[in-house]
């Protein structure tokens, strides 16, 4: 039977196995000069003090593969979940073969075994050789990347996982839809949803996140809130150390007690009274705005005192539980994505806590962000 | 002689629509048998029951012996043929030999590589590009080379043409003659199996009908022809299965083993064909529960 | 070797024209004692019909004493149906021609005799039904 497995998935996994060996190919060629280019520009860029402008110029290079290849990881599960899954029962249904498979002398289950095994071993072989090389081609630009979390879902072991689970739903809903197109679709839409819905309520919770109180000082994102043009809040967010992946931060008083918006809005009236919103700036988008002296000083004064009442609250993932993130993602399913968050706030760019936020040397003047 | 399938009050049921209802029969062994009916009548689920592709939703069905459940060792005594001859179209004829040798302890790669050259079939042909005939016949190969003690074809001629239709029915006695395995062949087309059946089974609307061996159907069933009359003035032990009449005459289909001893009706024998249209039309516009003639063996 | 051929329209049953033509090829001589009959796996591999239709057919020609088979070898014929005389078959070819001519010009179309003779023949030769 497993002869027979391999016989009728022979044609589609040679398929994909030659287009990988393309694929590598170009990588091979385009990884190297990659390296050459990171040696060149980024390795050195500290002792030169010109890291920024480095690593932007690096990063300006293979811009075409390096989305390629990024959405070539997040959409490969998912097609093989559909036009690998999805079709091996559907097929034998819609054509009637099944007839002549399950009559000869072999048990369903024994039938059922060497063929979703067979494909499902390919499934994960050749993901495993296609995330290897991929990992491998970013190995220099991951490098530039703050956290490792970043990327979580593209690299390593996680597209595996993913495969496999895409693979899975895909042969289920072949064997319950029975037609061929209509499964495919239903793979996809499944496999969509599953790995947002994992993201956005699971993930999180999985594994409980350290906590890391520091001082407001050592945040880079001070500013004030207002919405709507209310009188305006009090806003800090902190960054988890060594581009781990930041959840939350939150701000918290003395006893611990964390500080509720109502709270922050009779901060800033009582504290900070000589804080003016900047001057409008047309159009959309983050623009960076020239404030005024006076302006600085008073906000300068108003943070030292707002560090004395408060301290923030980093909830965190560390950089090095990357695997063991990776190895859950990959050994149950459905798997994990690190989203791009929605931004906390809207019209913020610094406010999000998105963890793939580049490096932003500490002493900026931050921004303050109002929303009209 | 121990029977080949053995069906107790089995149905299939589909939502509220039953395919088949309350079916019991027995198909005895070392015979080529009919499975005949309209379209619709449960033929193919009867088929599907009996290899197991199907659970019956009541009653019980046996063949060979046990009840069809996917063992392996009893699927190396059966060989199906189904609907429409399904085969890989992807697949050469020689990649679906290899199928048959792999997944079949008992088959004769010999007479299946002899049969395929004797057909004129080319091993390196794609199954997708062959004719109905061919497929039909690659289907029939790979059912008989596994040395089944049954076989089961599923409507094997339906849409085959007519020289196809003959070729198949010659390789598939060939081999009941060189073999001696029980065939259950179904057809809704009566003219086939009158030529190669020795024994019938008339299923209508899923019920069984009329189950018979040819011969004792034929001689026991007669047409009488005469002048008009009342169809209970007949003997208790001639059974009317169908009566018509005219102004002046009544003809009637009846079923006896005694002589018939009125010299007013014509005796004539009745063809097979019409004994199963009579039968059909009787179970699907009167009498549901036509009287069956069980063979007793 | 004798080769078989079926008439399904004729109304006779399939064994008894196996058994006619055995007979039929007996009296014009073209089967001889010693001649092998063919194989029921060969006689439906042309015919396409059941086998055993053909081991009934052999059983019945056995049972006259025409053919005996012999088991691993084959059917074989072994008797001789006597040869009509041929003084007989002219006779009655004669007065079968008189019956003819009588009919025909009593009126009687060339359809109806036909009927006439069928039927007579089938209710003289009919088998089993009382």
């Amino acid at each position: 039977m497993t002869r027979f497995a391999w016989l009728q998935a022979r044609t589609q996994s040679l398929a994909v196995l030659a287009a990988l060996a393309a694929l590598a190919v170009v990588a091979a060629v385009t990884g190297i000069h990659m390296s050459h280019l990171y040696a060149g520009l980024v390795a050195h860029c500290e002792a030169r003090g010109n890291c920024g402008v480095a690593i932007t110029d690096f990063l300006s290079h293979q811009r075409f593969l390096q989305d390629a290849l990024d959405l070539l990881m997040r959409l490969f599960p998912a097609l093989i979940g559909a036009f690998w899954g999805a079709p091996l029962l559907a097929r034998e249904m819609e054509t009637g073969t099944y007839r002549l498979a399950w009559t000869q002398s072999v048990s369903r289950r024994r039938w059922i075994v060497a063929r979703l095994g067979l494909l499902g071993l390919m499934t994960i072989v050749l993901t495993g050789a296609l995330t290897l090389t991929v990992t491998w081609w970013y190995r220099a630009v991951d490098a530039t990347q703050a956290s490792r979390y970043a990327f979580f879902d593209r690299r390593d072991l996680v597209p595996i996982g993913y495969a496999f689970f895409a693979f899975a739903v895909g042969a289920l809903a072949g064997a319950v839809i029975r037609r061929t197109v209509p499964a495919m679709v239903a793979t996809l839409a499944v496999f969509a949803a599953a790995r947002v819905a994992i993201a956005t309520w699971v993930r999180p919770h999985l594994l409980s996140p350290l906590h890391l109180a520091t001082s407001l000082l050592n945040s880079n994102q001070f500013g004030f809130e207002s919405s709507n043009g209310s009188a305006p809040a009090l806003v800090v967010r902190g960054d988890a150390p060594n581009g781990a992946w930041t959840i939350a931060s939150r701000l918290v008083d003395g006893s611990g007690h964390t500080a509720s918006l109502a709270e922050r809005v009779a901060f800033v009236k009582q504290n900070c009274p000589n804080v003016v919103p900047p001057p409008q700036v047309g159009g959309s988008g983050p623009h960076k705005v020239r404030i005024p002296d006076d302006v600085a000083a008073a906000m300068d004064s108003c943070r030292e005192h707002a560090a004395q009442t408060y301290h923030l609250v980093v909830s965190y993932q560390p950089t090095s539980r990357y695997w063991t993130f990776s190895g859950w993602s990959s050994a149950s399913s459905p798997r994990w994505r690190s989203c791009a968050w929605p931004a906390a706030t809207s019209g913020s760019p610094g406010a999000s806590a998105e963890p793939g936020a580049t490096h932003r040397p500490r002493g900026q003047v931050p921004l303050v962000s109002l929303t009209a | 002689m121990t029977a080949a399938i053995e069906a107790v009050a089995a149905g299939k049921r589909y939502g509220r629509r039953w395919a088949l209802r309350d079916c019991t029969l027995s198909v005895p062994a070392g015979r080529v048998v009919g499975l005949v009916g309209p379209n619709g009548a449960g033929k193919t689920t009867l088929m599907h029951l009996a290899v197991g592709l199907l659970r019956p939703s009541e009653g019980s069905i046996h063949v060979l012996g046990d009840v069809p459940d996917g063992d392996p060792a009893w699927l190396a005594k059966i060989g199906f043929l189904a609907q429409e001859s399904p085969a890989y179209a992807r697949l050469t004829v020689g990649q679906h030999l290899q199928m048959g040798e792999w997944l079949n302890p008992g088959w004769d790669s010999d007479f299946a590589g002899a049969r395929v050259a004797a057909l004129g079939l080319d091993g390196d042909q794609r199954a997708g590009t062959l004719s109905g005939g061919q497929r039909a016949q690659l289907a029939l190969t790979l059912a008989v080379a596994k040395r089944p003690e049954l076989l089961l074809l599923d409507e094997p001629v339906a849409s085959l043409d007519p020289l196809a239709r003959r070729e198949f029915l010659q390789t598939l006695m060939e081999v009941v003659a060189a073999t001696g395995l029980t065939v259950l062949l179904s057809s809704h087309l009566i003219a086939d199996l009158e030529r190669v059946c020795d024994h019938l089974v008339l299923l209508v609307a899923g019920r069984v009908a009329l189950t018979g061996d040819v011969d004792d159907l034929l001689s026991s069933h007669h047409l009488l022809t005469g002048p008009r009359r009342d169809i209970s003035s007949l003997p208790a032990d001639q059974h009317a299965i169908e009566a018509s009449h005219t102004e002046r005459q009544t003809s009637v289909l009846v079923r006896t083993n005694q002589p018939i001893l009125d010299p007013s009706w014509t005796v004539t024998p009745v063809t097979l064909d019409d004994l199963v249209l009579a039968y059909m039309r009787q179970a699907r516009d009167g009498h549901p529960q036509a009287p069956t003639m069980a063979v007793a063996r | 070797m004798i080769e078989f051929h079926l008439d399904p329209s004729s109304g006779v049953a399939t064994y008894l024209q196996l058994v006619q033509q055995v007979q039929q090829a007996l009296q014009l001589g073209l089967l001889e004692p010693g001649d092998r009959l063919p194989t029921a796996q060969q006689v439906v591999a042309s015919l396409a019909i059941n086998p055993n239709t053909v081991l009934k057919a052999y059983r019945d020609l056995e049972r006259a004493g025409l053919v005996r088979a012999r088991p691993g070898l084959g059917t074989f014929v072994v008797g001789q149906l006597p040869r009509t005389d041929p003084a007989a078959q002219a006779k009655f070819r004669r007065s079968m021609g008189v019956w003819l001519r009588s009919a025909r010009d009593a009126g009687l179309t060339a359809e109806e005799i036909e009927a006439i003779y069928r039927t007579s023949f089938r209710d003289c030769f009919a088998e089993g039904v009382a």
